[in-house]
């Protein structure tokens, strides 16, 4: 259950529809209850001819008893789905204030975009753990508490048999089916797991399969996979209806226990015979809600699991921020110095960095290139401070980065990553981001500047910016830090999806901007270098040629050669 | 829907099993009913002793056992179903998937794909496991109480007839209304929940605009929003639900004052008749509570069998094969005569392309984005069946060479092959026919300057890659491609050329690799480097999906000015 407090937590703020969902609940239960056993009694009365007017108080409690036990219903369902759906928000709350200190650094982690919309899921499971796991069973209770009291001044054997029979259905079966229940659900998973692997190679894999003639095996592994699944899914659904069964023909013979019990009380002249449908049909009444106990070890089973898997992706690493309490300077373009910094990444060995040693001065501009892998993306990570420099330190206006927290740095700077986030809404609301107070036509200004003119504040951006193309998203992302002013310009390939003519115009009109602040530009290209202070080649990790593109040309070194082959790349898309 | 029904008229017997096992709770329902009464009236009224009623007790043990157990067995037929519908359904989507040519051309939506194989599939599941039991025992069982119901007290039976139609009637009402509603509340309660995914993908942005607290106020306001939205919904779920209780009450109330009525005043009728009743007519109207929450289920489960049909329906022509082989000792030659080829989802086409490839040419293909490149080593790869014009190999027609020895006898290296999970050893094993030794292996791996790397791995040749394996380059995929193909030591090459962002060593190794290759066979090269293009015995210009220019190097600098704009814009250093 410890896995399980937090959400314990978060779901007690929400007592009122708590304690309405369970007093609602327990009357709907109650009442339930008092009606079939009063229709039980009134029949008996009815066979002993009894005055008319008793008949007709029992068939107003009958009545009242219907009415009530309908609406409680009614109430139990709203409060309990209203408190549900409260909680689903605070734990998103909850969980968005746990994982917002780890990003971004966790997102390089779990490099696979699954694992935001398995966050997303498993926190949507969590809903039912109010509605599946958390009241029912405290709604049970109270009514079979209840019952049992009022049974005792009737028969106190009768009322011995409820409790025996509240034991078993709602703890003795579905506990011992809860065991059974986790090794028959690991190996679903399993078995999910790889016919999901299967169908994920088959589809993405295809051709390559198709070429090397491998479609047909692969194939056959796959339904040989899709079968183990289904199997594996039969068991589970057998075990889960065989559990619910055994807990109905409990209850039931709880039922006939009790009726042969008072039967036998009735013959020796114990028990006044007119009690007898009376208990036979409150017993029949309470134990129709623990049927659904027998669903709980699966409920209890998934809520656990969600728990677990979001507990270990904000668990697993402590936020960097701790003891880190400077701030920078703020709102001057700063100088910067990496001082023989090595870098590896966790988990990896190896390291990424080796050795850089940088000296760029304030205002100055400086271009970083290499091919893929060469480490230069990770310059850019490290001076954003999403992880932590492993040897070494770097320096912003000599001042250390080492205990500078992370907002300090963010804040001075302009930062246009590789993949750039946009949200659903509109092309304003995408530019507002950037700064309050920004005015239509400043950011109509923006848009202009970026080549997207064309565009109107209004216009739709979909989830992630679908509906817009590459290069508008790189344009968009320009207009964003345009907007910010910062005197830090950090472009990890910024206009990798932009044609050269445009990307040229763009530079001229951002280094226009930028021209008193220090900027840093990752580029895949080597065109329109030629003006940069300093251009720093990388490979493999480490700094093999620097200097402006002049020298770095006349040195006929490794830059002169990928020059070169950009050169022949023959319309390069 | 369509689909679902004649998916279970194929199971016809274990239909047929459903409704006698309905018949027999039923039996099992109504036995139970009497049994509980009998005893109670013996020992209630008659006076009976205790020894007198055990048999009777004994029979109701045996008849509750009945019932659970046929209900049980009820539940277990329709998993069987399920799991007999989903194995189909997956196969069926497999045959369709592996025919598709469009499958092996196009990269996009696979990811679509794995969720409809996987969830899409699953969610068929309750149709069977819990709906189709439930609509037959509460078609079938009602009705049987009903006539035990009209057997024994006649005017219980009218009560109910009068009032269970109503059931029906008003769920029709309320079903309509909420149909309405929940389609004007759906968009707005899909934007909501969206938003929480859309936040947290976005969280590095926030963060880097300083805007991450505001952001939590927009999510607890949006998951606010999606409470009301879904509760007005709900809402009126709940007071369908209240309105059937509020009926069955009724007319259980009505029953029940009828009965006593007829048992004090008039004393026509026993306690025994009248107990029955009061059994008897809650488990009537408990089964058609029951109908109203698998339709419930059930229509999760329509969803998806609209989406499983509307995959299934869209049929595609399989590539055809014939039985011919290929000769093994030199490439074939290859011709294409008027051929073309288009999507039919986005009217994309290249036609008319005529041009013939002889054994052991160096064809470049080259063209703008967009231009059909692609699309033509899809073509001549034999991965797409041609739409118009036709293909021959060694002057045969491709659709009657044999399937086996034309992808024998081909490599296709793309600019993004696919690793499979297992080793590397494993992955480059792939490209051959026969069975390989180690020593291939690294022979092969050698050839394609993947062997430095492979020595830095602490497992070496096992270190296990694809997916969730060690993550692998785009420049170290494409080696791993060509060590593959140097085991194959195919007739035929097909290479898409990488643009940009491979480091100088790659570059080199690239290059001459493919002409060591192209020593022994026929090399077709989307080309994106002018030192391919300048080497090659054939280029193949391709302009807005037709062939504009065919020839060498000097041929297209004399002929065609389009080639001549294209070197020249190469060689000042800029692109286009």
């Amino acid at each position: 259950m410890k896995g399980l407090r937090t959400v314990i937590l978060v779901l007690l703020k929400e007592k009122k529809d708590i304690v309405l969902s369970i007093i609602c609940g327990f009357i709907a239960g109650i009442t339930a209850v008092g009606l079939f056993s009063s229709s039980g009694y009134l029949i008996s009365q009815a066979a002993l001819a009894p005055p008319i007017y008793t008949l007709m108080v029992l068939v107003a409690v009958v009545k009242l008893l219907g009415i009530i036990s309908a609406l409680s219903r009614y109430g139990e369902r709203y409060f309990s789905h209203r408190g549900t759906f409260t909680m689903l928000g605070n734990l998103r709350v909850s969980f968005y204030e746990k994982l917002e200190p780890l990003a971004p650094a966790i997102f390089q982690k779990y490099r696979s975009g699954d694992l935001l919309s398995r966050i997303v899921g498993d926190v949507e499971t969590l809903q039912n753990y109010f509605l599946r796991v958390f009241y029912p069973p405290i709604v049970i209770v109270l009514v079979f508490l209840v019952t049992i009291f009022f049974t005792t001044f009737i028969s106190i054997q009768t009322a011995l048999i409820l409790v025996l029979g509240l034991l078993l259905t709602t703890f003795v079966v579905p506990a011992l089916f809860g065991y059974r229940q986790r090794k028959v659900d690991r190996k679903v998973r399993q078995r999910r797991g790889k016919l999901s692997t299967d169908v994920t190679e088959f589809l993405y894999g295809f051709r390559d399969l198709k070429i090397y003639q491998q479609v047909h095996d692969k194939e056959k592994d796959l339904l040989q996979s899709s079968n183990h699944y289904v199997e594996e899914q039969e068991r589970e659904s057998i075990h889960n209806l065989f559990s619910e069964s055994v807990n109905t023909f409990i209850s039931l013979l709880v039922s006939v226990t009790v009726l042969a019990v008072g039967a036998y009380l009735v013959t020796v002249g114990q028990l006044d015979g007119i009690f007898l449908a009376l208990l036979v049909m409150i017993s029949l009444t309470v134990f129709e809600n623990t049927t659904a106990m027998a669903a709980y070890p699966s409920h209890l089973q998934d809520s656990r699991q969600a728990v677990a898997r979001l507990d270990t992706v904000v668990n697993e690493e402590e936020p960097l921020q701790q003891n880190q309490t400077e701030t920078m300077e703020q709102g001057i373009a700063p100088s910067i110095e990496f001082k023989n910094v090595h870098f590896s990444f966790p988990g990896e060995t190896g390291d990424t960095l080796k050795n850089i040693s940088l000296n760029l001065p304030a205002g100055s501009k400086t271009a970083i290139v290499g091919p893929s892998g060469s480490g230069k993306s990770t310059i850019m990570q490290l001076l954003l401070k999403i992880y932590p420099v492993g040897n070494g330190d770097i320096y912003f206006n000599n001042q250390s980065f080492l205990q500078a927290t992370q907002e300090s740095v963010w804040e001075n700077a302009n930062v246009v990553l590789q993949s750039n986030h946009f949200f659903y809404g509109t092309i304003r609301e995408n530019l507002e981001l950037a700064k309050d107070g920004l005015r239509d036509e400043e950011m109509k200004e923006i848009l202009r500047n970026v080549e997207l003119g064309h565009f109107d504040l209004d216009d739709q951006v979909l989830e992630k910016g679908e509906n817009l193309s590459g290069g508008e998203k790189q344009r968009l992302a320009i207009a964003r830090v345009l907007a910010r002013k910062a005197p830090l310009w950090l472009l990890d390939e910024p206009t990798s999806s932009i044609d050269v003519l445009t990307e040229s115009k763009l530079y001229e009109r951002l280094f226009e901007v930028a021209k008193d602040d220090t900027v840093i530009l990752i580029s895949h290209r080597l065109t329109g270098l030629e003006k940069m202070d300093q251009i720093i080649v990388m490979e493999k990790g480490t700094i093999i040629e620097s200097g402006t593109y002049e020298e770095l040309m006349n040195q006929k070194g490794y830059f002169q050669q990928m020059k070169e082959i950009e050169k022949s790349v023959f319309l390069g898309e | 829907m369509n689909k679902l029904k004649e998916m279970t008229m194929e199971q016809k017997n274990k239909l047929v099993l459903l409704i006698i096992l309905a018949i027999i709770s039923g039996f099992a329902i109504i036995g139970q009913g009497y049994l509980f009464v009998m005893i109670i009236d013996r020992i209630f009224l008659k006076d009976h002793s205790f020894s007198e009623i055990t048999p009777l007790l004994v029979g109701l043990v045996a008849v509750l056992l009945t019932r659970t157990f046929f209900t049980f067995w009820s539940g277990r037929t329709g998993i069987k179903m399920a799991s007999i519908v989903k194995g189909k359904l997956r196969q069926s989507l497999l045959n369709k998937f592996s025919n598709s040519p469009r499958q092996a051309s196009m990269h996009g939506q696979s990811g679509q794909k794995v969720s409809v194989m996987m969830d899409t599939v699953d969610e068929i599941d309750s149709y069977y496991s819990s709906y189709l039991p439930q609509v037959i025992q509460s078609s079938v069982i009602p009705i049987m109480l009903l006539i035990v119901i009209f057997m024994e007290h006649w005017a219980t039976g009218v009560i109910i007839l009068v009032t269970a139609p109503f059931i029906p009637i008003f769920m029709m009402v309320i079903g309509f209304k909420t149909k309405d509603k929940s389609e004007e509340q759906f968009d707005k309660m899909a934007a909501f929940s969206g938003t929480f995914l859309d936040t947290l993908q976005g969280l590095t942005t926030l963060k880097l605009f300083g805007r991450s607290e505001q952001q939590r106020d927009k999510i607890r306001k949006s998951s606010l929003d999606f409470r009301d939205a879904t509760m007005e919904v709900l809402k009126i779920a709940f007071s369908n639900s209240l309105a059937l209780e509020f009926i069955s009450m009724l007319s259980i109330g009505l029953v029940a004052l009828e009965v006593a009525v007829r048992m004090i005043i008039f004393q026509d009728i026993t306690f025994y008749t009248g107990f029955l009743m009061l059994i008897l007519a809650p488990e009537f109207y408990t089964k058609l509570k029951d109908l109203g929450s698998a339709f419930h289920t059930g229509r999760t489960s329509m969803g998806a069998a609209k989406k499983l049909e509307n995959e299934l329906s869209e049929q595609e022509q399989a590539v055809e094969w014939g039985e011919a082989s290929i000769p093994t000792n030199q490439p074939p030659s290859i011709e294409l005569a008027g051929a073309g080829f288009s999507y039919e989802s986005n009217g994309f086409a290249i036609e008319n392309i005529s041009t013939v490839i002889r054994p052991y040419e160096q064809v470049a293909i080259i063209g703008k984005t967009g231009a059909g490149k692609s699309t033509l080593l899809n073509m001549i790869a034999g991965l797409v069946s041609l739409k118009e014009g036709e293909m021959r190999i060694n002057g045969e027609k491709r659709e009657r060479i044999s399937e086996k020895s034309w992808f024998d006898s081909l490599s296709y290296i793309s600019q993004d092959p696919y690793l499979f999970s297992g080793t590397i050893a494993d992955n480059i094993a792939i490209g051959s026919i026969e069975e390989t030794t180690r020593e291939e292996i690294i022979k092969a791996a050698e050839k394609a300057g993947l062997n430095k790397l492979i020595d830095t791995l602490e497992k070496g040749y096992d270190t296990p890659i694809g997916e969730a394996g060690r993550g692998i380059s785009g420049g170290e995929k494409q080696r791993i491609a060509i060590a593959r193909a140097f085991l194959k030591r195919p007739s035929i090459i097909l290479f898409d050329e990488p643009t940009t962002g491979l480091d100088l060593q790659t570059e080199q190794i690239l290059q001459s690799s493919i002409k060591e290759l192209g020593e022994n066979s026929t090399v077709i090269t989307v080309a994106h480097r002018l030192y391919t293009v300048k080497n090659a015995d054939k280029i193949l210009l391709l302009d807005n999906g037709e062939l504009r220019a065919t020839g060498t190097h000097t041929d297209l600098l004399e002929s065609d000015e389009m080639y001549r704009n294209m070197v020249h814009t190469q060689q000042g250093g800029k692109a286009e």
